[in-house]
C-alpha cells in the first residue's frame, strides 16, 4: 500500500512538473502581452518530435540541448509574424489564432511524423529502476523532475536577476512605462514569447522519453496547466509553480484511492479555489489584465 | 538652441478632441513649466511629446529631430527622461529593480549617484515599490528617469499628494537637475511653487495655449495666478 502510495505520489509530482514547465511558459505570455496561447501544447509536440528527428545525428543529450532551442526559434517567427499584429486588441483576437495555430500544429506534426506513437530512445542506463523496491523510480523519471526544477530555478534567476527579467516582470506590469523608460517592447516581448516556448520546447522532449510522442501529446496537457495557473493565481509564477505541482500530486494521490476521479480531482481543486479564494492561492487582490 | 519645438500639435483621444494645435519651446538648460486647470490637456500633451498618445497632426521636435511618429522607447533612447502622472512605480519589483528597467544610456547618473542624491532610496533599496510612501515613489519616479542619462526631463504633477516640505525637497532636486544642464518642462497644479523655479511658464486652457512668456512676469500678475491656482494655491500659502 505505502508502495502504490508512493508510486501515484510521484508519479503525479512528474505529471505536475509538467503542468508546472508548461503553465510557467503559458504565465509568462499571458502576463506580458495579455495572449492565451492555446498552441502551447503544439509547441510542446514540436519539441518532442523536432528532439525525436536529431536524436540519430546528435544522440539523447545533443537533441535534449537543440531541440528546445530550436522550437524557441519557431516561436520567436511565429509572434513576429502573426502574433504581434494582434496585441492591444481585444484579447478574443489572440485566442482565436492561437486556438487555430493549435489544429495546425498538431496536424503539421501529423503530417510530417505520422499519427502513430514513435517510440522515442533514452539512454539505457536511465530505463533501469534504482531500487527493486522502488520499482517505479527510474533514472530517467529522477533525472526528468531534477531537469524540471533546475530549468525552474533557471527561470526564476533570469527574472530576478537580469535586466531582461526585470523588464519582464515590470512590464508585466505596466508595460507602457517600461517603454517610456526607453525599452523596446517589441523585442522585450518577442523574447518572452520565445522564452515561453522554450520552456514548451523543453516539456516536450522530457514528455516524449516518458510517454512516447504522438501529435496529441500537447492537447492533453494544455488544460491542466490553464488550471495550475487559474489555481495558483493569474500574475504571480511562483503561484503558477504550486498550482502545477499541487494539481499533479492532488491527481496522483487521487488514483489511490478513487482512480476514476482523478481528472475531475483537478477541475473540483479549481472550483474550490476559486469559491474560496478566487484570486488564486498567490494571486495579488485587484489585478486587472 | 531649442531642444524641443512643439507646432501646432493636434491630439485626441477616440473621438475627443484634446488638444487644439498648440505651438511651444523648450530652450536648452531651461526650466519651462506647463500650467492649467484639470483636464486643460497638460498630460495629454507630455503623453504626445513621449509618443504614448500620437499626436493627429502638428509636429514634435526633440534635440532637432521629427519625432512625431517615433515610438516610446525610441524617444526615450534619443535622451528624454520621464516620470508620469501618479509615478506609475513598479510595485512589485524592489527599489534597486525598479532602477535597473530603464535603458542604459552612457552618463553620469549611476545607482549610486542616485542614491547620493535620495539617500532615503538606499535606505529602502530592497523593499518593494508598493511599499514605498507617496515622497519616496515620487524620488524613486525621478530617480529611474535619471537611470537613462536624460539631457530633457518630463515631469507630470511631481508634486501631486506630497506633503509641503518633500514638495520643497522634489524641487530642489528639480532645480539641481538645471544645474547639471538636464532641460526639464514641469507639469504641474501647484503653481506658486512652479513658477518660482521655472524660466518660462505656458498656460493650456481647454487644449489651447493662451500664455507663454517668463515665469517672473506671470508670477507677477496676481489675478492670473489666483485664478489659476485654486485650491492648491492655498495649499502652499497655508504651508
Amino acid at each position: 500500500m505505502t508502495q502504490l502510495f508512493l508510486f501515484n505520489v510521484f508519479n503525479g509530482l512528474i505529471i505536475g512538473a509538467f503542468y508546472a514547465l508548461m503553465a510557467l511558459g503559458l504565465s509568462l505570455i499571458l502576463n506580458l502581452s495579455g495572449v492565451i496561447n492555446f498552441a502551447h501544447g503544439g509547441f510542446l509536440a514540436v519539441g518532442g518530435y523536432l528532439a525525436y528527428t536529431l536524436m540519430p545525428f546528435i544522440g539523447f543529450w545533443g537533441a535534449l540541448a537543440v531541440a528546445p532551442l530550436l522550437t524557441a526559434l519557431i516561436g520567436l517567427l511565429v509572434e513576429f509574424v502573426l502574433i504581434r499584429r494582434l496585441y492591444g486588441r481585444d484579447p478574443l483576437y489572440s485566442l482565436l489564432l492561437t486556438f487555430g495555430l493549435a489544429f495546425i500544429l498538431e496536424d503539421g506534426t501529423r503530417y510530417i511524423w505520422g499519427a502513430a506513437t514513435v517510440p522515442f530512445d533514452i539512454p539505457d542506463w536511465m530505463t533501469t529502476a534504482l531500487s527493486d523496491q522502488f520499482f517505479f523510480l527510474t533514472g530517467y523519471r529522477l533525472f526528468m523532475v531534477l531537469l524540471v526544477f533546475a530549468a525552474v530555478a533557471a527561470l526564476f534567476l533570469l527574472l530576478n536577476k537580469t535586466r531582461l527579467g526585470l523588464r519582464i516582470r515590470a512590464g508585466s506590469g505596466d508595460l507602457e512605462t517600461v517603454s517610456a523608460l526607453g525599452v523596446n517592447v517589441r523585442v522585450l516581448r518577442n523574447l518572452n514569447f520565445g522564452l515561453g516556448i522554450y520552456m514548451a520546447g523543453l516539456a516536450g522532449v522530457l514528455a516524449a522519453g516518458m510517454l512516447g510522442l504522438q501529435p496529441t501529446i500537447g492537447s492533453a496537457l494544455i488544460m491542466p496547466s490553464f488550471i495550475a495557473i487559474i489555481v495558483g493565481g493569474l500574475g504571480s509564477l511562483p503561484g503558477t509553480l504550486l498550482g502545477g505541482l499541487l494539481i499533479g500530486v492532488a491527481s496522483g494521490v487521487v488514483t489511490v484511492f478513487f482512480p476514476s476521479a482523478s481528472e475531475a480531482v483537478i477541475y473540483v481543486m479549481m472550483g474550490v479555489v476559486l469559491l474560496v479564494r478566487p484570486r488564486g492561492l498567490l494571486g495579488e487582490e485587484g489585478r486587472v489584465q | 538652441m531649442n531642444i524641443l519645438e512643439v507646432d501646432s500639435l493636434q491630439t485626441y483621444y477616440g473621438k475627443s478632441h484634446i488638444l487644439h494645435g498648440i505651438s511651444f519651446h523648450v530652450g536648452e538648460g531651461e526650466i519651462v513649466t506647463l500650467l492649467g486647470r484639470n483636464g486643460a490637456g497638460k498630460t495629454t500633451t507630455l503623453r504626445s511629446l513621449m509618443g504614448l498618445t500620437r499626436a493627429r497632426e502638428g509636429s514634435v521636435r526633440l534635440f532637432g529631430a521629427d519625432t512625431t511618429a517615433w515610438p516610446p522607447y525610441r524617444i526615450a533612447a534619443a535622451g528624454v527622461g520621464y516620470v508620469p502622472e501618479g509615478r506609475r512605480i513598479f510595485a512589485n519589483l524592489t527599489v534597486e529593480e525598479n532602477l535597473k528597467v530603464p535603458l542604459e544610456r552612457p552618463g553620469p547618473w549611476t545607482p549610486d549617484r542616485v542614491y547620493e542624491l535620495f539617500p532615503r532610496l538606499r535606505e529602502r533599496r530592497f523593499n518593494k515599490g508598493r511599499q514605498l510612501s507617496g515622497g519616496e515613489q515620487e524620488m524613486l519616479a525621478i530617480a529611474r528617469s535619471l537611470m537613462l542619462n536624460p539631457r530633457f526631463l518630463l515631469l507630470d504633477e511631481p508634486s501631486q499628494g506630497l506633503a509641503p516640505m518633500i514638495v520643497q525637497e522634489v524641487f530642489n532636486v528639480i532645480v539641481g537637475m538645471r544645474a547639471q544642464g538636464i532641460s526639464v518642462l514641469l507639469v504641474e497644479q501647484n503653481v506658486r511653487a512652479a513658477v518660482a523655479i521655472a524660466d518660462r511658464a505656458c498656460v493650456l486652457d481647454d487644449g489651447r495655449m493662451v500664455f507663454e512668456g517668463a515665469a517672473a512676469e506671470f508670477a507677477a500678475d496676481e489675478a492670473r495666478v489666483r485664478a489659476l491656482a485654486g485650491a492648491s494655491a492655498e495649499r502652499w500659502e497655508a504651508a
